[in-house]
């Protein structure tokens, strides 16, 4: 059969999770782990075979041709308005195809280790397989309302996922605020999709993408607009990027997965899908831009002073996420594309070492007793300062590469402001992850009980447990009354370890971790900007047609562009190393902490931003919400309501009053009857 | 099979299974509740056939059966069916047997009588949605009353009986002004034409000339006062959450699933065809009261502690958008009104079952009361998981398709109305997960560690409606196709009454009937009078 | 030289009804002065009583066809006019009557009241109240209400161990006295102002001339008015109603409540339809007030009345508000409406009572819903059966009783009548409130887990029997299947 028949059948690559996540719905319980796990994974493996499958098909045909929509049934056909179950299979869609397919069948190996011994497993990778599923939908569809089928569904699944240990409060709530969060995006992508049905009547990639050439400035920066509010929602950025960190409830493998590789960064797909709108408008691309620098930039401050290892990561992650959206709001979607590949190789890679670690330490995420793990997990903390040494834009490292596309794709925009926000926050970059290596991996030892034992009183989930708490533990696969996500401000955690050392993870674990790693040296090899080796440029060309980044005159500029970005880079690391080459003194003190002082407070605390929502929520929302249900909806509507029904009564007291027994009084009563009519026929009547 | 009256048969087969069952001993109750499910499934196999046999080509009433009743008033027994009703009557025949199916175990007393009561219902519900002859569709809808009244007193919580006289009374108020406002409009008629008669086509075909504006707008305001307390619109709403935590699960599943939906139906059904002018007058007026029914009854919904509180207010923004996407006035929003029309009884009807069946093990909807019912109750959380995300509108369940396209209806016609009417979309996220949480996540104590999870039977009630949800969800053409020749019909009648235009998305052609608008239609569309 | 004395012409047939009801209560008290206390004499009056209804009724039957299709009989010197009008309340007036003596049967025996006297006197009432149905002269009407009065004030009290039953016959002789003479002078001013009491003499008169000075006949008119508004119960002229209903015994409670409003009603559709049509401007908005009235105070002062007979009372008052609003329409329609509720209600009421009768305990005098509390749970036949009726007099769907306050509606409807349309629809909604609230009481459980009343007797005797299922069949079938009822009331409107 020919390219285009394979291209017809990209919809395999979904279908295949999510027959898995049928299946494991079903039977999952009855499967468990291992089997569950290895169900799912062999899924994605064969859902990434597919995808290569497809890729080379695409390969096949001459870039011009390289997009084929296959229709599969007719979903909503109201009115005029005819929207197909249809996937677009074209270079943008592949790529994200087999990143989603690639790491995420990557992940799935990984949680089989991760999640051992876990006795709703099943349930777990079922959510694992339909997240996988509803990512693919979501970047295969051919129109807007199937890719929002899919956006809501990886929307589902991190909340799912997030809260997968739905006994722990944190968790719980962590879930919830990821979704809630999202769907204020999502408010902006519906109204997208209302403006577009009003304007062009239709949902089609192709058809807007057609009519949004010829569209007037106001609607295409509207449309473009109302979708960035999506993806500000699902990329986590300024203002609605406070779930994120919340998110790392979930378990590592999902953090890994979904709010680092895959879903975070479909807000960037969806901005390449629709990148028509956002070419017609300038203004909007300004926004973007900026929101994406503020964020690079904001967010990695915050990360630079936290204690928890997960959440770090987290902010880093908001960070990059901020570079991507950096990038596209340049117009070098390429770039974006290629930072989204890089990063996803990187921040699994660190996501899944620090799973690694915590596995190792007891789940504990506190790295201020931590400390020169390095001796006892030697393949993770290899893998860790591999992806460290590529986030932080060290050369040859595929994040060097990602990185230096973006700032000079920035740069050569003319958008200096943009590029020079850039630029500054990859000192955040170096610094916070030299720091976070530094205090896991090097450093002095922090983990022993011994010299902590101090902190046993004020910390929560000491090593001393109620009885029962290994059977509770035995049954849920964790203990629900240990809280490991230490906030920014709290006292150090004792220690989990108890009598044995950190040991290294089992080969499972540390497999996927090693792949990444490497993936994490070699990756920036599909887009080198050296003539020749800008494979991923011409790839995507197709997919961008008409947009064409500016490219650097002279070599010399671009490696002029490129040392600065370094520079700063280094400058992050160096600072970093100045504090920490020790670790910290005691894991009380941090030194940075203490230099920064008030500032390290505020960066710390997020800029209060998290605190001051909840607080406004708690606050005059509530009271808002409160006012609304007793005042209006009890006491004036119901209260209107019963009223009528005690008036009636009033009426009948009284009635019952003059209805006293008296004959005397009935007569009464039936004379002034008699006067009143006699009155009103005298009076009235007759004339 | 033509000439079988088919409609009546509907209709009947519950009355006659009420019969059957008061006359049956009342020693043995397995038999009499299985004499009583087996009326109500004769019921949804005929309904089913109906479905089969109705014909997607056709945009006005098929089946149609007319006799006389009342010669002295003109009232005549006619029913029929078209693409509005014809759902209205699958999910009242579909929820009935569930609801009986679900309390097989509880409530325990006198099954004889709730059975019986139950089929009345059903009765009522089936005439309401069929009839065509105003006096005739008041008579069933003013019976309602009777054996929901009796449900809730006799099998309800607490404080049944307040809950079931409010009820009562709250209902039959406002549906004795539109007994006024009918009998007014039939003599009016019969003034203008010398003809008495409550034909709701015959009315139709004249009123719309026959009436002065003022006279037309007061009488449409009669009926709205019947339609509004039942939809219910705020500020006519509270009856509801009272009457929803005191009815037994199944009466709530019944009167959200269906019970609702009269008021809108009633809406669809007559305020275009009888009131067009005013209709198209009043449309912002109403659109406003259906969006501050969304997000009224989101927030409310949030401040509640008790779980069927929190479904009842839902279920106040949810109507809102029915209402919202009734009078967008376009056929897209129509056809979202209907849509969730459809998916409401399935999603909510869903939640309450499950509520209820929480209540069978924990005796409380109090939200306090529970926590971490997850560990013990897997597969109950599981079903009210997707039942909470059909809910909020997830994509891939119907009820997101309802919601789509009453907004997007409303967002061609009227804009600033769709926009606030999307916040709602956040809002039902927030009250519905936030429940969940409370309910489902956290460490279980006490009782809640070993409450049992679902028998077969229960997972047999609940299964079906969330198996229809995601079906209808992701095929909802099935549903559309056979709702929207009747929605066109609607829009067409205002556009030939009225100098009302329809506002359609750009590039699309004025709506059109199927086959065009021939004499005779366009004589039931009122064209053909003076 | 005196002119001889004419005989008016008789026919006999025409007032033949009259004539059986009387001849058997004549025949009642001779047997009762013959057989003196024989234990026979009791059954033996039973039999001779209903054997005179029925005949009558048989009678009556005859005349209906006869008369049929807009024929009348007027007789002796135009003072009685048989016409359809006339035949169809008198048959609801014997249906009334009937059934009453079905269901005191049982109730004599259990009360220990057991008298001829008490049948004669009802068929006495009876007879009375047929001539209300056909009098075509304000003389005869006036003795036909004392006809039908006297003895129902002696009724009232028949059962005189008991307090209330004496209080109720005290007050309704009374208050009925004192009616009785604002109707008579009411009956005079006309006469002066029309110089006839022939109610088509009058007709005619007002036709043919134009009085100079209205005042006399308007304040005629007005008394007329206030008579008749105190047999029906309507407000202001009710008060009486509430104490007589509770306090009289159930059957004959009953009787009044169906069998006066019939008669009261009989009297003010043809005096006012046949004499003073052309005054219709002036009286209508009277009756409208009457009517508003009637429908406020009737359904709402019965909201918090506890006891059972006197809520039925009040929805009494309240029911002659509803047919009132048929009568103010003053069309044939309204009239049709009129009548057709006064059947309906007959047998409502009738059932409603009949239900209390046999419910209750030995004393008659235990009506309080506390007494009734549970009925429904302990004796679902006989509480669902006034469940039923209940409901129906609130007017629900497919009972008598949604037909006939139709009927009423449709024709404040045709007669432009809105507000007072409006105002009837709504207060039935009031009225429903306390209908429902006999309905609760009836199936909430006693907090005590006594009985519920009469509980010591369980089985209903085979008379009271009859009258329930006679009342649910019609009731049930006036609701379904309306037409041919409503068809005989149209018939029944023709007047002139």
């Amino acid at each position: 059969m020919n390219a285009r028949d394979l291209l017809g059948l990209a919809g395999i690559i979904p279908l295949l999770p999510l027959v898995g996540a049928a299946l494991l719905m079903a039977f999952g319980r009855r499967l468990g782990s291992p089997r569950a796990g290895w169900l799912a994974t062999g899924l994605m493996a064969v859902a990434f075979a597919w995808s290569v499958v497809e890729f080379a098909a695409l390969l096949s045909l001459p870039p011009g041709a390289r997009s084929h929509v296959s229709i599969i049934f007719t979903w909503l056909p109201a009115d005029q308005l005819h929207v197909n179950v249809g996937f677009l299979a074209d270079p943008l869609s592949i790529t994200w195809c087999l990143l989603v397919t690639g790491v995420g069948m990557l992940i799935h190996l990984y949680a089989i280790g991760y999640m051992r011994g876990d006795p709703n497993v099943g349930r777990f990778f079922a959510y694992f397989n339909l997240f996988a599923a509803s990512m693919l939908i979501l970047v295969l569809a051919s129109n807007y309302l199937l890719t929002f089928l899919g956006w809501e569904g990886v929307g589902l699944c991190s909340y799912l996922l997030i809260s997968f240990w739905f006994e722990r409060s944190t968790a719980a709530l962590g879930g919830k605020k990821a979704f809630i969060y999202n769907r204020v995006g999502d408010f902006g992508f519906m109204l997208a999709m209302f403006l577009l049905i009003a304007q062009f009547g239709t949902l089609d990639y192709g058809a807007t993408g057609h009519a949004a050439l010829h569209a007037s400035g106001g609607i295409t920066t509207a449309v473009a607009l109302l979708l960035f509010l999506g993806c500000v929602g699902k990329s986590a950025q300024i203002p609605l990027f406070p779930w994120l960190t919340d998110a790392m409830e979930g378990p590592t493998p999902v953090s890994a997965l979904i709010h680092a590789a895959t879903m975070v960064t479909a807000g960037v797909f969806l901005i390449c899908r629709a990148h028509p709108f956002f070419d017609a408008s300038h203004s909007a691309m300004t926004v973007v831009g900026w929101i994406g620098a503020a964020t690079a930039l904001l967010a990695g401050t915050m990360a630079v002073l936290q204690p928890d290892l997960k959440r770090v990561l987290a902010y880093s992650t908001i960070s990059q996420l901020g570079y991507m959206f950096l990038a596209l709001g340049t117009g070098a979607y390429t770039a974006a594309v290629f930072f989204v590949l890089m990063h996803a190789f990187y921040k699994a890679c660190l996501f899944l070492g620090a799973g690694s670690v915590l596995h190792a330490n007891g789940e504990n995420q506190d790295m201020r007793v931590m400390g020169a793990l390095r001796r006892f997990m030697p393949f993770t903390a290899g893998a860790m300062v591999v992806a460290w040494l590529a986030i932080a834009g060290v050369p040859p490292f595929a994040g060097f590469w990602s990185k230096d596309g973006v700032l000079e794709a920035a740069y050569l925009h003319h958008d200096y402001g943009i590029w020079a926000v850039g630029v500054v926050a990859t000192i955040m970059t170096g610094l916070y992850m030299t720091r976070l290596i530094l205090l896991t991996f090097f450093g002095t030892e922090h983990w022993r009980p011994s010299d902590t034992a101090a902190m046993a009183a004020v910390t929560g989930g000491s090593d001393d447990e109620p009885d029962g708490h290994a059977d509770i533990e035995a049954e849920l696969g964790y203990d629900p009354d240990y809280l490991p996500t230490v906030v920014y401000g709290e006292p150090p955690r004792t220690p989990r370890l108890h009598d044995h050392e950190p040991h290294e993870s089992p080969g499972l674990i540390v497999l996927p971790i090693v792949t990444l790693a490497l993936l994490a040296i070699v990756g920036g090899l599909v887009n080198i900007p050296l003539h020749g080796f800008t494979h991923l440029d011409s790839w995507l060309e197709p997919v961008f047609r008409g947009v064409t980044p500016p490219v650097a005159e002279t070599f010399a500029g671009a490696a002029a562009l490129s040392a600065t970005a370094l520079g700063f880079g280094v400058v992050g690391i160096i600072v970093a190393f100045v504090f920490y080459r020790r670790g910290l003194p005691s894991p009380a003190d941090d030194p940075l902490r203490a230099r920064l002082g008030v500032v390290g407070n505020v960066v710390g605390h997020g800029y209060y931003y998290d605190d001051a929502i909840s607080k406004a929520v708690d606050g005059p929302v509530r009271a808002f919400g409160t006012f609304l249900d007793r005042d209006v909806d009890q006491r004036v509507i119901d209260g209107a309501v019963n009223g009528i029904g005690h008036l009636v009564r009033r009426a009948a007291e009284g009635l019952r009053r003059a209805q006293d027994g008296l004959v005397r009084r009935y007569a009464i009563g039936i004379a002034l009857g008699a006067a009143a009519l006699l009155l009103f026929f005298l009076a009235y009547a007759g004339r | 099979m033509t000439d079988f009256p088919i409609l009546s048969a509907i209709i009947a087969t519950p009355l006659i299974g009420a019969v059957v069952v008061v006359l049956l001993p009342g020693r043995r109750p397995e038999v009499i509740k299985a004499v009583g499910y087996g009326f109500s499934v004769a019921t949804l196999g005929l309904a089913c056939w109906l479905l089969a046999d109705f014909s997607t080509k056709k945009v006005f009433f098929q089946f149609v059966e007319s006799r006389p009743w009342l010669p002295s008033i003109g009232s005549r027994y006619i029913v029929g069916v078209d693409g509005i009703s014809l759902f209205m009557i699958l999910a009242t025949a579909l929820l009935i047997p569930i609801g009986l199916l679900a309390s097989q175990r509880y409530p325990a007393q006198r099954p004889k009588a709730f059975t019986a009561w139950f089929l009345l219902l059903e009765f009522s519900l089936m005439g309401i949605f069929l009839s065509l002859d105003l006096i005739i569709f008041f008579l069933f809808w003013e019976i309602l009353l009777v054996p929901m009244y009796f449900l809730i007193q006799g099998w309800g919580h607490e404080r049944r009986q307040y809950a079931a006289t409010k009820f009562f009374i709250y209902t039959a108020a406002g549906s004795s002004l539109m007994l006024a406002c009918t009998l007014i409009l039939g003599f009016i008629h019969q003034s203008d034409t010398g003809v008495l008669s409550f034909d709701y086509r015959v009315l139709a075909a004249w009123s719309w000339h026959g009436l002065s504006g003022t006279t037309e707008v007061l009488l449409f305001l009669g009926f709205l006062a019947a339609f509004a307390i039942k939809v219910p619109l705020v500020p006519f709403h509270t009856w509801l959450a009272d009457v929803h935590t005191e009815a037994p699960t199944a009466g709530s599943v019944v009167l959200a699933g269906v019970i609702l939906k009269m008021g809108a139906y009633g809406l669809l059904r007559f305020s275009f065809e009888l009131f067009p002018h005013a209709s198209v007058d009043l449309a912002p007026l109403l659109l406003t009261l259906g969006v501050i029914g969304i997000l009224y009854g989101a927030i409310v919904a949030a401040m509640q502690k008790n779980l069927k509180r929190i479904i009842a207010y839902s279920s106040i923004a949810h109507m809102g958008f029915v209402i919202v996407g009734i009078f967008s006035l376009t056929v897209i929003g129509l056809d979202g009104a209907v849509f969730t029309m459809i998916s409401h009884p399935l999603t909510t009807g869903a939640l309450f079952l499950l509520v209820g069946m929480l209540y069978e093990r924990r005796h409380s909807y109090q939200l306090e009361d529970y926590g971490g019912i997850w560990r013990s109750a897997p597969i109950l959380t599981a079903m009210f998981l997707a039942a909470m995300f059909a809910g909020i509108g997830l994509p891939g369940f119907s009820g997101f398709i309802g919601e789509f396209l009453s907004l997007a209806g409303t967002f061609v016609s009227r804009r600033p109305w769709a926009v606030a009417g999307a916040v709602g979309v956040i809002l039902a996220a927030v009250y519905m997960l936030w429940a969940f949480q409370r309910t489902f996540m956290g460490k279980p104590s006490g009782i809640n560690l070993k409450l049992p999870d679902v028998s077969l039977r229960e997972v047999m009630v609940v299964a079906p409606l969330l198996a229809l949800s995601l079906f209808l969800g992701l095929y909802p053409k099935l549903a559309i196709e056979r709702i929207e020749p009747s929605l066109k019909r609607s829009i067409v009648n205002l556009e030939l009454k009225t100098h009302f235009r329809e506002k359609r998305p750009k590039g699309y052609a004025p709506t059109k009937l199927p086959g065009g608008v021939s004499d005779t239609q366009s004589i039931q569309l009122g064209r053909g009078a003076p | 030289m005196t002119p001889p004395i004419v005989h008016p012409s008789i026919n006999w047939l025409a007032i033949s009804p009259e004539i059986a009801l009387v001849a058997a209560g004549v025949a009642i008290v001779m047997l009762r002065s013959v057989l003196r206390r024989r234990p026979i004499v009791v059954p033996l009056c039973t039999v001779v009583a209903i054997s005179g209804v029925v005949a009558a009724g048989a009678v009556q039957y005859r005349l209906w066809h006869l008369l049929r299709g807009h024929r009348a009989m007027t007789t002796i010197a135009g003072m009685v006019r048989v016409d359809p009008f006339g035949v169809f309340l008198g048959v609801v007036v014997l249906a009334a009557t009937v059934m009453a003596l079905l269901l005191s049967v049982a109730y004599l025996r259990r009360e220990g009241l057991e008298a001829p006297e008490y049948f004669a006197l009802v068929l006495l009432s009876a007879a009375g109240m047929l001539v209300m149905t056909t009098a075509n002269d304000l003389i005869v009407v006036f003795l036909a209400l004392e006809v039908l009065s006297i003895p129902l004030y002696v009724l009232a009290a028949f059962d005189r161990r008991r307090l209330s039953s004496q209080e109720a016959g005290m007050k309704y002789f009374v208050l009925g006295a004192f009616s009785s003479a604002v109707f008579l002078y009411g009956v005079a001013l006309t006469y002066g102002a029309t110089g006839t009491t022939s109610l088509t003499g009058i007709a005619r008169f007002l036709a043919a001339n134009t009085l100079l000075d209205q005042g006399t006949l308007l304040a005629g008119i007005a008394l007329l008015l206030v008579g008749l508004g105190f047999k029906i119960a309507a407000v202001p002229f009710h008060m009486w109603t509430p104490d007589v209903y509770q306090g009289a015994p159930t059957p004959v409670t009953s009787f009044m409540s169906a069998a006066t409003k019939a008669a009261g009603f009989a009297a003010l559709l043809r005096i006012f339809g046949v004499a003073f049509p052309l005054y219709r401007s002036d009286w209508r908005p009277a009756v409208w007030a009457l009517a508003v009235l009637s429908l406020i105070v009737g359904s709402v002062a019965a909201v918090i009345q506890t006891d059972v007979k006197r809520i039925l009372a009040y929805s009494s008052i309240g029911h002659a508000g509803f047919i009132l609003i048929g009568f103010q329409a003053n069309t044939s329609r309204g009239r049709e409406a009129a009548l057709l509720y006064l059947f309906v209600y007959a047998f409502m009421t009738i059932g409603a009572f009949a239900v209390i009768t046999v419910a209750t305990r030995r004393g008659d005098d235990h009506h309080s819903l506390d007494d009734y509390r549970g009925l429904a749970l302990d004796r679902p036949v006989v509480g669902g059966l006034l469940i039923f009726f209940v409901l129906a007099q609130a007017g629900v769907p497919f009972t008598g009783g949604f037909v006939a306050k139709l009927e009423v509606f449709s024709a404040a409807a045709q007669a432009n009548e809105y507000g007072l349309l409006i105002i009837g629809v709504l207060a039935s909604v009031v009225a429903a409130f306390f209908y429902l609230r006999i309905a609760l009481t009836l199936l909430s459980a006693r907090d005590d887990g006594a009985t519920a009343p009469g509980g010591l007797r369980r089985r209903v005797d085979v008379w009271s029997a009859v009258v329930l299922v006679t009342c649910v069949t019609l009731v049930i079938v006036v609701g379904v299947v309306p037409g041919t009822f409503v068809h005989w009331a149209r018939d029944a409107t023709f007047l002139l």
